[in-house]
């Protein structure tokens, strides 16, 4: 079976998929692409239960590309190296099922340009599949970079039937942002690099083999914060925020999805893999400071959220603030810190997923996403309603749901930290804020669904087949994690 | 003297005995046949190229009283020029067609400017070197003139004019070596320097002759004519000036500042502050630009500058990078212009907003292009991705000093990035009932396609071209 596990395949299998849709070969007639694009996305999804089942914690699969037996770039020690521990293994089935159930939801409402759209949305795929997978620095920062591309075209490109002349502005913030950020990142990785090199005169680049012992400390800091900033962007940390809400209301419905659920996670993996694990006794410093931009990730969105009128800018805002929860997490610099954070990184994926996609199924069928106007809804789409309520209910915390478990982690793993009160104080500030997520999703709920019934929505349907299936799969993942938590924790190393 | 041309000058000999054949067709030929005149170009360039394989180069050899050289490196010069002039040539069909009888002369206009580039790389001598430039730069004031209409002169006049004056500087530079050393042989004036002290008068003149060799590249000092320039010149006619005039001017730049003018200790840092000065009037005079050639100017003047400053922090491997971008640069920047070519004789213009849903009727033309501007921000699986790491690691190694230079450029690629953009995005926009189906000529589709899949492929395997440059810098 071993034959069989490929991390290569798994991360460039889309790619090749997406430049098949997009050749002249493919024919361009919509159902055929969708249903071949779904059945791709679906086989990754599959794949990746697969890796899943073989996988075992202690030995991660490693893999190597060697171009006629040169690496990729030698002159830089770059490998073309892949590897997946069991962080990269939950981030990956996360991944695959995300982009499953947006390519799902993408029947809806992708209305033009398929073949463009399914092609970008697979080529997505492979750089955050490959983001996730990447073992050396270098290819890590080139999937970082390819990511752009397509997610540029995604957010501001032309899929509905009425044109949105924010969404190309909103893109272009985003791609500005991220590469400015990956800018400061690669400052960051070069100087690490050099600086690695000169320490222990071996030239590589591979996450593992870094070594940073004998780098000068202030070397390290400043090295620390380039990686801090650049993905401090993506996180996003607060005075960097500002393209997240736009963004992510102004693309489509699947492509906020995958947005919130997937790609906000790979800053938190960045921070993760390059400051906690790698440039860990200078994390120490940073992180107390750090914990003090996650509350104020936490607090201050919970409060901007609670005062938008957009649904869309409700969930986008509560996504900040959640990330700010991750970080915390990972500030905490414990065992604890660590589950929790991962643990949250899956429940909070797959909550916003869900959130994203309940804010896409009223504004199809209502036309409007302004809080104010909408309200009676719920009992024309009781089966909507239900499954909202309890993705509701699971993000802000009601036990039995994935995000329950995380929270409580998180607080507890900041009280049991070793570094200094700043940590014990922040979660003791944000136990009581948290109840202000309630606040603002239960406003999501209430002044969305319930109220009085209204003349312009009495015709609305409810949700077809296709929209139930991907929210109840949804639900059916949070009560899982929920119920058996260890599922995941165990196989984070 | 015979040996020598035999063992290193078979190439250039090649290329002046077709600018002869030509300018000796072109008296006599019959004006139905002008549009043969490319085709002898192409067979002067092919033979050349594979003249190139006779040269002596190893180990490095000297001729005419050490006046010329040849080495791997030249050799490598020399290719690329060769190269990118026989895809210049292949673009300048269009162009030649409106000449009838003249287009023989044009093309042996070019080929004059490809032999005086050629010439550059491999002069070991400043007197050969003056001679080279104004070889490669008279040509290049005619071919900036000879498109219609009264910009194209009115750009020449400028090209002349600021070309005219950095020479100036550079033969006052060069008159103050010759003064200390009583020599004009980089190796001798080496040789003399390295036993004394680097005195100031040593430091004046090197900082002039720097001078008057970055006006070709559009740094800082002498960087006012590019947007006018490039406003007024040809699409084909400014494939070939933003490409040999750099490569030229490097290759000479490159070895200048490793053997004759590396003992001076402020001469990186002066290069390093006129580059960024460069980096940054450049990427920011863009942003507001709306015309695709003058955005394409910003962009050349930029890249030069990161590569300027790279060379001026003179070691082995930073010269590996040099090369390495300057090839990937070139190559990317010939497809851009390729496209625009395609563009101009559509009576498109150089608006980007003219560009609009290009994309939609031009899948792979479209799509190349897009490529080729990626490339130029330096965005994965194409060669400017790796280019561009491999370039700024150089500036890593080269000490803490140059890192908030470095933090300078890499902030500056995000304003670049903006205007990148701008070319490439309109063409994705909704196409209308105007945008037109580009109708290519074969030798335009042949250029673009074959240099955008150099891109990607550089881009997806660049080990082994990395490793040729860091052969060749090594035996500098």
């Amino acid at each position: 079976m071993d034959i069989l596990i490929s991390i290569p395949f798994l991360v460039f299998f889309p790619m090749l998929a997406s430049f098949f849709i997009m050749s002249p070969l493919f024919t361009n007639n919509e159902i055929s692409i969708r249903r071949f694009s779904k059945s791709i996305f679906g086989f990754i999804f599959l794949y990746t239960i697969f890796l899943l089942v073989m996988f075992d914690t202690a030995n991660p699969f490693i893999s190597k590309i060697s171009f006629f037996g040169l690496d990729w770039i030698q002159a830089l020690g770059v490998q073309f190296s892949f590897k997946i521990d069991g962080i990269g293994m939950i981030l990956v089935l996360l991944t695959s099922f995300i982009f499953f159930i947006s390519a799902i939801s993408s029947k809806m409402n992708i209305r033009k340009n398929h073949k463009f759209y399914y092609s970008m949305l697979l080529l997505l795929m492979s750089a955050i599949l490959g983001i996730f997978t990447a073992s050396d620095m270098f290819v890590f920062f080139m999937f970082w970079e390819l990511e752009l591309i397509p997610a540029y075209f995604l957010i501001g490109g032309d899929f509905s039937l009425e044109t949105n002349t924010e969404a190309k502005k909103s893109a272009i913030k985003f791609v500005l942002f991220t590469f400015l950020g990956s800018m400061v990142m690669l400052l960051g990785i070069l100087l690490l690099h050099y600086y690695s090199y000169m320490t222990s005169q071996t030239l590589t680049a591979n996450f593992s083999e870094i070594f940073t012992e004998r780098i000068p400390v202030i070397i390290k800091l400043i090295i620390s914060a380039c990686f801090i900033i650049g993905f401090g962007v993506k996180l996003p940390i607060i005075p960097l925020h500002t393209w997240l809400p736009d963004a992510h209301t102004n693309a489509p419905t699947p492509i906020s999805m995958v947005l919130a659920g997937i790609m906000l996670k790979t800053g938190a993996y960045g921070i993760f893999r390059f400051n906690y694990q790698i440039m860990n006794d200078v994390f120490q410093i940073f992180a107390p400071v750090l914990a003090i931009f996650a509350l104020v990730n936490i607090i201050y969105t919970a409060f901007v959220a609670y005062a938008q009128t957009d649904i869309k800018r409700i969930v986008a805002y509560s996504s900040i603030s959640n990330m700010g929860l991750i970080l915390l997490g990972l500030c905490a610099f414990n065992q604890i810190g660590l589950n929790a954070s991962v643990f949250h990184m899956t429940a909070h994926g797959l909550v916003t997923a869900g959130l994203f996609m309940i804010c896409g199924i009223v504004y199809l069928r209502c036309k409007t996403r302004d809080i104010n106007t909408l309200g009676g809804i719920a009992s024309n789409m009781p089966r909507l309603f239900g499954l909202a309520t309890l993705i509701v209910l699971a993000s802000i915390g009601v036990p039995a749901f994935a995000p329950f478990i995380s929270e409580v982690l998180t607080v507890i793993s900041a009280m049991f930290s070793n570094l200094g009160i700043v940590l014990k104080v922040s979660a003791i500030v944000a136990l009581p804020l948290l109840i202000i997520s309630s606040c603002y999703m239960l406003k999501f709920l209430h002044c969305g669904f319930m109220g009085e019934k209204q003349e312009a929505f009495a015709k609305i349907n409810d949700i077809t087949t296709h929209e139930f299936i991907v929210l109840a799969s949804v639900v059916a993942g949070l009560l899982l994690f929920g119920i058996f938590p260890s599922a995941l924790l165990g196989m984070i190393g | 003297m015979i040996n020598d041309f035999f063992n290193i000058l078979l190439p250039q000999g090649c290329l002046t005995i077709f600018i002869l054949l030509q300018l000796l067709i072109g008296m006599f030929a019959s004006p139905k046949f002008h549009k043969y005149a490319r085709f002898i170009s192409l067979i002067g360039i092919s033979l050349s190229i594979l003249l190139l394989s006779t040269v002596q180069t190893e180990p490095q050899y000297f001729a005419f009283k050490n006046s010329i050289m040849s080495d791997s490196y030249t050799q490598l010069f020399h290719f690329v020029i060769l190269l990118c002039g026989f895809f210049i040539t292949l673009l300048t069909k269009k162009l030649t067609n409106t000449f009838k009888q003249s287009s023989y002369t044009f093309n042996a206009l070019l080929l004059t400017a490809i032999l005086g580039a050629l010439s550059i790389v491999s002069a070991n001598d400043f007197l050969t070197l003056f001679i080279s430039i104004e070889l490669m730069a008279f040509p290049t004031y005619f071919l900036i003139a000879s498109a219609k209409g009264y910009h194209s002169k009115e750009a020449a006049f400028k090209y002349l004019i600021t070309s005219a004056v950095s020479t100036g500087v550079f033969l006052f530079g060069v008159s103050y070596l010759y003064g200390i050393t009583s020599s004009l042989n980089f190796t001798e004036i080496y040789e003399v320097l390295s036993e004394g002290e680097p005195t100031l008068i040593y430091s004046f003149a090197s900082v002039m002759i720097v001078f008057g060799l970055i006006s070709k590249l559009s740094i800082y000092p002498f960087a006012n004519w590019v947007i006018d320039v490039y406003k007024g010149t040809e699409t084909s006619v400014l494939a070939f000036l933003s490409t040999i005039p750099k490569l030229a001017m490097f290759g000479i730049l490159c070895r200048l500042l490793v053997f004759p003018l590396s003992l001076g200790l402020e001469l990186p840092f002066i290069i390093a502050i006129i580059s960024l000065i460069t980096a940054i009037w450049a990427n920011t005079y863009a942003i507001r630009e709306k015309d695709a050639k003058v955005i394409l100017a910003c962009s050349t003047s930029a890249n030069m500058s990161y590569v300027l400053l790279v060379s001026a922090l003179v070691s082995v491997y930073n010269l590996s990078t040099v090369i390495f971008y300057l090839l990937c640069y070139v190559v990317m920047n010939i497809a851009v212009f390729a496209f625009l070519n395609i563009t101009e004789y559509e009576d498109i213009g150089f608006n980007v907003a003219n560009f609009k849903g290009l994309f939609h009727k031009n899948h792979s033309l479209g799509l190349a292009y897009t490529i080729s501007v990626i490339g130029l921000a330096g965005f994965p699986i194409t060669s400017g991705f790796v280019a561009k790491i491999y370039l700024f690691s150089a500036i890593v190694n080269s000490g803490l000093v140059f890192i908030p230079f470095l933090l300078a450029l890499l902030i500056l690629m995000v304003v670049a990035l903006f205007y990148y953009l701008k070319l490439i995005l309109p063409m994705f926009e909704k196409a209308t009932v105007d945008t037109k189906v580009l109708k290519a000529l074969y030798s335009q589709k042949f250029v673009l396609i074959i240099t955008t899949a150099i891109t990607v492929l550089i881009g997806a395997y660049p080990e082994k071209i990395i490793e040729l440059c860091r052969f060749v810098a090594y035996n500098i």
